[in-house]
């Protein structure tokens, strides 16, 4: 609006500007050039305008600040307020009840890594290997690319028993099985997505459609973050490329904008655009800063659109984060020690560097720190997917830095408060893919939405155990599911949130992480 | 010599009479011996006084054949009239102690071995006593005599086996050989296979075993109360075992005593902790299992047993309730203008616990060196409140030593890389509510390991990178709950 009508400004005065120049206010020149400068367009504008303006001038007596206008829920619960300071929109609030954990890490294996080679120890699987999967199996079923009837596929790695839980563990984690211990499995997730986008949007979002907050933007607008010269939602990328999902992974939706996630890069100029341009001082850049905000202030003074707060707390944040993001992310300021223990090489983008950047923004007070570590999808149709090949790969380039992390939060004692969360968006069929019906050249395995396996640490997450179990198969679950806004839903109360209480008005609803339908909080997986 | 005394009439009768004690106590203790179930409480008080009475006729009987021996001897021999009433008087009083000692067995939950052979033993040393009341002196002859001296001596031997079996009961299996020197030990041929050693710290004793015990157990088979003589407050008093003998067959979990008990099915007499308490999970009695066939080790790593996994959470409906804002408001009231001034000065750095609490939380790690003693001191008004508090690498030193000590609730403190000493970490004996602490990064020193005997909540310890040493001997209070 306030640009178009800038041009519209500008087209009047050039087209008249031999009239502006006359002193006579009300000369009638000028009125008649007036007249003439209004065009057909500019009538049809300022009536739909006009009429426009009447309709929402009735519906603002109505539904004004919806979130204000109600102290209850739509269910009739008292509403928990989110207000804050509007030129501090990341201001800490405290937790609806005292939380085991203050900050997040999520850790996203993206293209959903196979349970069957990691967690899922199935010795029928493998006895079965290479036989027709029953007929049971594929009533009713859909997948992504299996036809016909496929072979069961055992597991391609052996097993044993890690940790004094004795969990069966695969050889591919030889580093975070070490952790064992710390560590809470869930076997029995499961998801109604069966394409990697939309699942992961499920996951991250808690809906899997485009245009929902992410957990991470709800989180951060519950509860804000510690450190203002960092943004409170940090998503870091690896495996050289982006999730399936994009950016919408990160998106904070209907939420205020402020709350979205940040990609920081691991390596070169940790984000982008941030650095002053060549020959701009800092001091410049400020006095600059300083001009925008008071133009923005004007407007908002004007407008009342809470985007241009957010815009003003941006530009700030970003000018405070040009000192401390650039520290924040620096990974070469770690001990040599440290950087082997993560299997860091500073200057490349690798998740080992993310984890170890993840640590850092940890200790800085960031709330939500996500993590994308893309090359799960091994389905066999090539080597990078296939599970004998590529499979080996990821699993290298995650279990010493993912243990590392573990180990360093641990002994700093910020295992206690952090929480860790590992997994992909669904898992992996226990039949061997048969992409057109044929014998492939590697080894995969499908999409399976049926269970896959996550693993979380830390606070208010009891360790050592695991939850949930599958079949014999490893196919379907046979006890304790866990849905999707089940998960969500514990992991809002480890940050001492009730899901239905973090919520925001919007299309009429109360919108929520846990979506509309209920959710149940896994206490048996809680400390 | 010895010399008749006319008085036998008397002593028939007598004789006879106190034949009724005995069949009393021989009735007792056929049929009503102990079975380890425990009785009235007032039976378990007269019970108690076994323990104090039972060293009186002990000293007459030992008395008896010393003053046969020294009555021989013409300066001594005025000494010999004693002895007759002393046996009298020492059977009196077995038979005494020896009833109270049923009351203590049969009511105090008594039983095994152990408890048999004290009790039978001290029963026949009764007998003993009135067939030497009976028949001293009533024959002459040497070999009456030298009957008489016989018997005296397995009077006395006997009474030293009763005593013994009743130390054992009273003081665990081997509370004599406990502190038995190595080559006394050796040449005696002892076996040191039970000898008790302090756990490891870090062992799966101290990680997993011990937890369960303290959690179940020591309120009754603990330092103050030790229920069957037995306690179970350490890896050394574990292996010692109680009155029915050792509670560990070391590599036989199925019969060691302590996994019988806690094993036995919901419902059942023996069952411990007894009935109407809360039986141990599947998953502790897996742990006690463990450790017992893996050889009751005070040192095996804990992650070297495998199969346990830790205890899961019930399945239940979370309940969450609704916040009550007019009564947090209230509580929040008394220093609410204070905390207010304090955030205008250190802008998010102190904040309610959560919005349902008037708990408060500070976090001034990120404020660095801007934040040192003198801050820490200004928000005096506000100690009380605090339940967690982190002065992470900020400039706070020992002179806030006291000031941290004066935060009464803190559940969690951290004072990462700063200039802090074991001088702060001592002042903080006070800390009753401390659950962790963390010392990572700083100069402090095994030295200040001492407070933590203070801090009975603490469950945590961050102590890496400090003079700590992992490989340092730590303090029981401290097994298992320190991260280097």
């Amino acid at each position: 609006m306030p640009d178009s009508e800038k041009i519209d400004q500008d087209a009047l005065t050039h087209d008249s500007a031999p009239i502006e120049n006359s002193s006579a206010a009300a000369h009638p020149e000028e009125i008649l050039a007036r007249l003439q400068a209004q065009t057909r367009r500019h009538f049809l504008r300022s009536l739909s305008a006009g009429v426009g303006s009447m309709f929402l001038g009735s519906m603002a007596l109505k539904y004004a600040s919806p979130v204000e206008a109600s102290e209850l829920n739509i269910d009739g619960t008292p509403r928990l307020a989110f207000k804050r300071d509007p030129t501090r929109p990341l201001s800490v609030l405290p937790p609806q009840f005292p939380a085991r954990a203050k900050r997040i890490i999520y850790l996203h294996m993206a293209g959903a890594p196979s349970q069957l080679e990691l967690f899922e120890h199935k010795p029928d699987l493998a006895r079965l290997d290479g036989q027709d999967c029953p007929a049971s199996f594929l009533q009713g079923k859909r997948f992504a690319f299996i036809s016909g009837v496929p072979k069961l596929l055992g597991s391609q790695y052996p097993f044993h028993q890690a940790g004094q839980s004795g969990v069966w563990l695969s050889d591919r984690l030889p580093y975070f099985e070490k952790h064992a211990d710390d560590v809470c499995f869930i076997k029995s997730m499961r998801t109604d997505q069966f394409n990697h986008a939309p699942a992961q949007l499920l996951v991250h979002t808690g809906n899997a459609r485009l245009g929902y907050a992410s957990m991470g933007s709800w989180v951060t607008y519950g509860l804000g973050s510690e450190n203002q010269n960092l943004p409170g939602f940090i998503v870091l990328i690896s495996g050289g490329k982006q999730p399936d999902g994009g950016k919408q992974l990160w998106s904070s939706g209907f939420l205020p904008s402020i709350y979205q996630g940040v990609q920081c890069r691991s390596h070169g100029e940790p984000v982008l655009y941030l650095e002053n341009p060549q020959n701009v001082s800092r001091s410049l850049r400020r006095s600059e800063l300083d001009a925008i905000d008071e133009i923005n202030r004007q407007q908002y003074a004007e407008f009342g659109n809470p985007e241009t707060i957010t815009r003003i707390s941006q530009y700030e944040m970003a000018f405070r984060m040009q000192m401390e993001a650039t520290d924040a992310l620096d990974i070469r300021k770690e001990s040599a020690a440290t950087l082997a223990a993560y299997g860091s090489q500073p200057g490349e983008e690798s998740f080992a560097n993310n984890c170890l950047v993840a640590r850092r923004l940890a200790e800085r007070g960031v709330r939500f720190i996500q993590l994308y570590h893309w090359g799960w999808d091994s389905h066999g149709s090539n080597a990078k997917e296939a599970l004998n090949l590529g499979f080996m790969d990821r699993c290298r380039e995650v279990d010493q830095p993912m243990a590392a992390l573990l180990a360093d939060l641990k002994q700093r004692g910020m295992l206690e408060d952090t929480l860790v969360v590992w997994g992909g968006e669904f898992g992996r069929t226990s039949m061997r893919e048969n992409r057109n019906g044929a014998v492939m050249q590697f080894v995969g395995r499908d999409h399976n939405p049926g269970a896959f396996t996550v693993w979380m640490a830390g606070g208010g997450i009891a360790p050592g155990i695991t939850h949930g179990e599958t079949d014999a198969m490893g196919y379907e679950i046979v006890k304790d599911p866990v849905e999707i806004r089940d998960l969500h839903a514990t992991i809002l109360y480890a940050m001492g949130f009730d899901h239905r209480k973090l919520n925001y008005s919007f299309q009429g609803l109360d919108q929520k992480l846990t979506s509309v339908k209920p959710a149940r909080i896994v206490s048996e997986v809680l400390a | 010599m010895i010399v008749p005394i006319p008085q036998r009439p008397l002593r028939y009768r007598l004789g006879l009479f106190s034949l009724a004690p005995i069949l009393l106590l021989l009735g007792l203790l056929l049929f009503f011996p102990p079975d380890g179930a425990q009785r009235s409480d007032w039976a378990q008080f007269i019970g108690g006084f076994h323990l104090l009475t039972i060293h009186f006729p002990i000293a007459l009987i030992l008395l008896v054949p010393v003053l046969e021996v020294a009555s021989r001897s013409r300066r001594f021999q005025y000494l010999l009239p004693v002895i007759e009433p002393l046996l009298v008087l020492a059977f009196f009083s077995v038979i005494a102690s020896a009833i109270l000692g049923w009351f203590l067995a049969r009511s105090g939950g008594s039983s095994g071995t152990f408890v048999v052979q004290h009790m039978w033993a001290g029963f026949f040393v009764s007998v003993l006593c009135w067939l030497g009341w009976m028949f001293r002196g009533r024959f002459p002859g040497l070999r009456f005599d030298i009957a008489y001296f016989f018997g005296l001596a397995v009077t006395v031997l006997l009474i030293s086996f009763t005593g013994y079996r009743g130390g054992q009961l009273s003081h665990g299996a081997n509370h004599l050989t406990e502190h038995l020197p190595g080559p006394l030990r050796n040449w005696l041929g002892v076996s040191q296979e039970h000898g008790p050693t302090a756990s490891t710290p870090d062992s799966f004793f101290a990680v997993r075993v011990e937890p369960v015990l303290q959690q179940n157990c020591v309120a009754c088979h603990g330092r103050s109360s030790q229920k069957n003589g037995l306690r179970l407050d350490s890896y050394e008093a574990v292996m010692r075992g109680g009155k029915s003998g050792l509670a560990i067959k070391t590599g036989d979990f199925k019969n060691s005593g302590l996994f019988q008990r806690v094993s036995c099915p919901p419902g059942s007499e023996k069952i411990m902790p007894p009935q109407g308490k809360t039986p141990l999970s599947p998953d502790q009695i897996k742990v006690i299992e463990l450790w017992i066939s893996t050889g009751a080790s005070p040192s095996l790593a804990a992650n070297a047993a495998k199969g346990v996994s830790a205890p899961a959470r019930p399945a239940v409906d979370v309940t969450i309730t609704e916040i009550d804002d007019a009564a947090v408001a209230k509580q929040r009231a008394p220093f609410a203008n204070a905390l207010a001034e304090f955030d205008k000065r250190y802008p998010g750095a102190i904040e309610y616990e959560s919005r349902d609490s008037s708990r408060l939380t500070i976090n001034a790690s990120l404020m660095g060196s801007n934040f040192g003693d003198s801050d820490l001191a200004d928000i005096k008004p506000l100690y009380g409140q605090f339940v967690a508090a982190d002065f992470s690498n900020t400039a706070v030193t020992d002179r806030s030593a006291l000031n941290l000590a004066a935060m009464k609730h803190l559940r969690k403190l951290r004072l990462m890389r700063t200039k802090i000493t074991d001088a702060t970490v001592l002042a903080l004996s006070g800390l009753s509510e401390l659950e962790s602490l963390n010392v990572f990064g700083t100069e402090v020193t095994p030295a200040a390991l001492k407070t933590a005997d203070h801090l009975p909540r603490l469950q945590h310890l961050y102590a890496g990178e400090t003079r700590i040493s992992a490989n340092g001997t730590l303090p029981v209070a401290l097994k298992g709950k320190v991260q280097f």
